[in-house]
């Protein structure tokens, strides 16, 4: 199992509240713009689109490709930020 | 052929599923994800098979486990539908079967096979109830394998086979015999005892 940042670590530490998108692992302030430009400006908003994909890694990482550019280790962290997140508070 | 998007989002959805592609629901901010999907699936030139969901669920394998092992007598008569086998094949059809039955039955899904080929001559046959899946795969395989009596059945799809996993096991245990014996005790204790 790979080790996890920093960040990881915070988000999935409590409920992610109006945390901005850019608290997610992996996403940082490009990526981050790009994603609020589309809409998702907050965590959660991109935790609704996550759960809407049925928190399927593959759609997940391919949105997140799709959406924002993401490269595979970002979208990686991502998922990973998202999915542990969700097995602790959802 | 009609533009994606100006298809329904149940439309969308059900070619999803013809396609065989997992899917969410189809709204606004998956759509154009699951349209460049279906865009890629139909580059393809994948089957859209029109069967409405993907019979990935079942649990038989078809001809990569059987196991030829020598295990203990079979408690036959638990299983009723080895009695069909018994007319042909007596004896160890029945011990293979019960034994292919019992790891269908306990093991998950996928790795079945894999527990199978590792550990199909450390488990007993506990089982005795078999679905009707498990019979048809056993039947194919059956006719195949005529005359293996042997604990051994190389023909079978193994990673490893199970003659190397036996030798494998004897030469480590042969090793370590060599080990242990070559150990020189102290038999004359100088003076520590």
């Amino acid at each position: 199992m790979s080790s996890t940042s920093q960040k990881h670590k915070e988000f999935v530490a409590e409920p992610m509240g109006e945390k901005p998108v850019m608290a997610l692992a992996g996403i940082g302030e490009v990526l981050g713009k790009r994603l609020a430009e589309k809409g998702f400006d907050k965590a959660y908003v991109v935790l609704g689109q996550f759960l809407v994909l049925k928190k399927d890694e593959e759609l997940f990482r391919d949105w997140l490709k799709d959406t924002c550019g993401a490269n595979a280790k970002q979208q990686g962290d991502c998922y990973g930020c998202l999915k542990e997140w969700c097995d602790a508070f959802l | 052929m009609s533009s994606l998007s100006s298809k329904s989002a149940q439309e969308i959805s059900d070619l999803l599923d013809e396609y065989g592609i997992k899917h969410g629901p189809v709204v606004d901010s998956t759509r154009s994800l699951y349209e460049k999907k279906l865009k890629e699936a139909m580059a393809k030139g994948k089957r859209a098979s029109s069967k409405p969901s993907s019979d990935r669920t079942y649990y038989r394998e078809e001809e990569e486990e059987v196991t030829y092992v020598y295990r203990t007598p079979v408690r036959s008569d638990g299983a009723g539908d080895s009695g069909s086998y018994m007319s042909s094949r007596p004896g160890w059809t029945e011990r293979e079967y019960e034994h292919e039955t019992s790891y269908s039955s306990y093991s998950p899904l996928r790795s079945r096979s894999e527990y199978s080929r590792g550990r199909n001559y450390v488990d007993e046959p506990r089982m005795y109830d078999t679905p009707s899946t498990y019979r048809n795969s056993y039947l194919k395989s059956t006719p195949m394998k005529s005359d293996q009596d042997a604990p051994k059945a190389p023909k079978s799809s193994r990673l490893i086979p199970l003659w190397v996993q036996f030798v494998f096991f004897l030469a480590v245990a042969v090793f370590l015999y060599l080990v242990f014996s070559s150990m020189e005790t102290n038999e004359s204790l100088q003076g520590i005892e």
